[in-house]
């Protein structure tokens, strides 16, 4: 039986960043994971993260997932792919399986980060091919560069459902629709509207309740529900699909803890059956630790932190750190982390309805029951002095932790403040030199530059775009509104693409000046017989 | 073709080399190392398996390893998860019926 | 609070309901109907249906179904989650062969 320091289970990224901290105190680090890749879904992840600049802010997932592996093999972690940990012991002990052989391992203290499973919802014909998990939707397109369908409809509208959404239309699938039995979109509004202006509608209140096809997925049939989500007879649509995509939450997968004898507890707003943890992540067995999703769904930057948390604990449990530097450190993560768990989707709000934000503003009913903010609602969010000249637009209007755009501007144009879920306020006394850093470091792609003055009766608008083929300067399309609704002809007066933009184009289009405040995409003229 | 060239962020997909294997006896195409459920569907295979008890057809569903519907005979040998099993140049993969190959009439 | 254990309690009698045929267990293909009609037959814990339909005992070991069960027992018997352990997670938790199973690596990694 081989002998560790610590065993890490997962290779995720609360794993992985358990494993580097707990290797620099001088640990010798195993860590085992079941898949024939590390990174957890790191790799699946290619929009840009949240956060602030401590979370990687701005930095795409799969790039984050690059850094980590390169950071653990520079401390001397060891990590074994295909290594499946099939059990764990109360005395610290696991059995792994690796090719066709079992074998026993023993560290001295255990960080288990196994991540969590999807959850699915039954309807009639669920079980056809064709229908497939998000998960399944990304590992497809992203990993091995295959579509997962032509015509895609998917159920569920946290940020993973968006999120996969919009990577569907980057890999070239069309969104069909996006379906939710809640009456209000659960993701990021930001993520809503990229889909929303592309012209994905939403059926919020709607059910699946029905998959069809003879031997695959063919079509699908939707209906509305009432308060109690029973679908309501007589509301039924049909549309034409090939795949039925379904992202409705998330479970920990936290059985190896419950069979180690750690205790449990039934937690809905971490996702179901958790263990007990302190708020190092070490559960009622002392030298066993539980970090990421296992411990409680969130996302991949809270994740990172919890991983770090946990490694440092095993290693001042081990004598590796002093007390004095753990609870340094510790203090440290714990405001980086703190300052992801404020806003209106922290874990403790979750489920609750704000009708306003920190800063006192009713928030757009449009955003959660539609996608996309109603010209009305603009207004709310961007009151300040016009001037004359190019200027950035956000359209951020949720308290989200993020704050990439006010280190983005040279110019010092943008004001967050502190505290990450602040709501952007642009400076009117800085002057915007149109450089577009905000618009491509916005991970929400919510940041526009319009100008209202570019030629008389025109205005410019500098957008972002992530999909193939790039419009072209002089290239002729169609002007989208945030619904995506066709407004007229638009001109393509720039492109641009650098490497701080980081795979973001920034594209800009001539519009009449009527449509400066409502022109928010653009689609090539080649599909304009579509729309 | 449902394959992804160009991509706007992951760029230009790289390849592994083009081999041959035989789905239900009939020659098909995928890259080498790649999932064979990946392979399959480039051409268009939708159907992995039928089950024992209903003998419904069952297909990718979480390709990750873990919902184990994908599985299939792959060289002789059942439930084979065919997501997270790589393609090898010359596989005889067949459509699993219940927990023994389908019988395929040529 | 109701408590699972009281064998005692009348939960009614089993009506069908029109989802009654729709799969929950997908490698054991077990529908809502069997593990509601189980439940009234007595079943009132996960790992009583488990044992009693199979369901989650398949290939993917309750991957899947594992909290679609408890969410029909929950709602079949009218408790809160809370009060519903899942099934028990023992070693193997991932389905291997009997040979593998057997075959103990001694050598060090």
């Amino acid at each position: 039986m081989k002998r560790y320091d610590l065993i890490v289970v997962g290779a995720g990224p609360s794993g992985l960043s358990a494993a580097i901290e707990a290797a620099r105190c001088g640990l010798t680090v195993a860590v085992f994971d079941e898949n024939a890749k590390p990174g957890g879904q790191l790799f699946k992840q290619i929009h840009k993260f949240f956060g602030s600049k401590e979370h990687q802010a701005k930095i795409r997932g799969y790039k984050i997932g690059e850094t980590l592996l390169s950071e653990a093999d520079a401390v001397g972690v060891k990590v074994f792919l295909n290594a499946t940990v099939s059990g764990m012991y109360m005395d610290k002990e696991i059995l792994v399986r690796r090719g066709d052989a079992m074998e026993h391992c023993k560290a001295d203290a255990i960080i288990i980060a196994t991540g969590a499973s999807e959850n699915m919802v039954t309807f009639d014909g669920w079980t056809l091919p064709g229908v497939i998990g998000a998960g399944a939707a990304q590992t497809m397109m992203n990993l091995y560069s295959i579509q997962p369908g032509q015509r895609v409809l998917m159920l569920g509208s946290g940020n993973v459902g968006l999120v996969v959404s919009f990577q569907l239309m980057q890999a070239g699938c069309e969104v069909i629709a996006l379906v939710d039995a809640s009456p209000r979109i659960g993701g990021y509004g930001v993520h809503a509207s990229k889909i929303a202006r592309c012209g994905v509608p939403f059926y919020l209140s709607h059910t699946i309740t029905k998959a069809e096809g003879p031997d695959c997925i063919t079509g699908v049939e939707i209906s509305q529900v009432d308060d109690h989500f029973t679908p309501i007879p007589g509301t039924q649509k049909h549309f034409d699909v090939d795949t039925i995509c379904m992202a409705v939450g998330l479970s920990p997968m936290s059985q190896l803890l419950k069979m180690a004898g750690c205790s449990m507890i039934d937690d809905p707003r971490r996702g179901g059956q958790v263990p007990l943890v302190d708020e190092n992540g070490e559960t009622s067995i002392p030298g066993i630790f539980a970090a990421g999703d296992v411990s409680g769904i969130e996302e991949a930057s809270s994740a990172m932190i919890e991983g770090r948390m946990s490694g440092l604990s095993a290693a001042a449990y081990l004598g590796f750190l002093s007390e004095k530097d753990k609870d340094s450190s510790l203090n440290e993560l714990e405001v980086a982390l703190n300052s992801l768990h404020q806003g209106m989707f922290a874990p403790g709000s979750k489920g609750k309805a704000f009708t306003k934000t920190d800063e006192g503003i009713a928030v757009s009913q449009s955003l959660l029951k539609k996608g996309y903010l109603d010209e009305a609602d603009i207004a709310r969010f961007n009151h300040f002095d016009k001037k004359s000249g190019v200027h950035p637009v956000i359209e951020c209007t949720q308290n989200i932790p993020c704050n990439p755009c006010q280190d983005a501007c040279p110019k010092d144009c943008i004001k967050i403040g502190k505290t990450i879920t602040a709501l952007p306020r642009i400076d009117a006394d800085s002057t915007c030199t149109g450089c577009g850093m905000c618009v491509a470091s916005c991970s929400g792609q919510a940041i526009f530059l319009v100008d209202e003055d570019y030629e008389p009766g025109y205005a410019s608008i500098t957008l972002p775009y992530e999909f193939l083929p790039r419009p072209q300067k002089g290239d002729l399309g169609t002007a989208l509104s945030r619904s995506g609704q066709p407004l007229g002809v638009a001109e393509i007066i720039d492109v641009r693409s650098a490497k701080a933009f980081d795979h973001t184009t920034l594209v800009t289009m001539k519009v009449p000046v009527a449509q400066a405040m409502t022109a928010r995409f653009y689609k090539r003229e080649a599909q304009r017989a579509e729309l | 073709m449902n394959r992804i060239s160009e991509h706007p962020i992951l760029g230009n997909t790289e390849m592994g080399r083009k081999v041959a294997f035989f789905m239900d006896g009939k020659q098909m195409e995928g890259y080498e190392g790649e999932p064979i459920a990946v392979a399959l569907k480039a051409g268009g295979v939708m159907i992995h398996r039928y089950t024992q008890k209903n003998h419904e057809p069952r297909g990718i569903f979480c390709a990750i390893g873990r919902c184990t519907d994908c599985v299939m005979i792959v060289d002789g040998v059942p439930n084979i998860r065919t997501c997270i099993t790589p393609l090898v140049s010359g596989m005889r993969i067949q459509t699993q019926d219940g927990v023994t190959a389908l019988e395929v009439t040529e | 609070m109701k408590s699972i254990n009281d064998r005692s309690q009348d939960i009614g009698p089993f009506v069908s309901q029109t989802d009654d045929g729709v799969i929950i267990c997908r490698c054991e293909e077990i529908t809502k109907g069997e593990i509601r009609q189980a439940i009234h037959d007595g079943m009132f814990t996960v790992n009583e249906i488990r044992r009693y339909l199979r369901s989650g005992m398949g290939l993917c070991q309750g991957q899947t179904c594992g909290r679609l069960v408890k969410n029909i027992v929950v709602q079949e018997l009218d408790v809160i989650p809370a009060q519903l352990d899942p099934a028990t997670s023992r070693s193997p938790m991932r389905p291997v062969e009997m040979k593998v199973l057997g075959n103990e690596e001694v050598t060090h990694v």
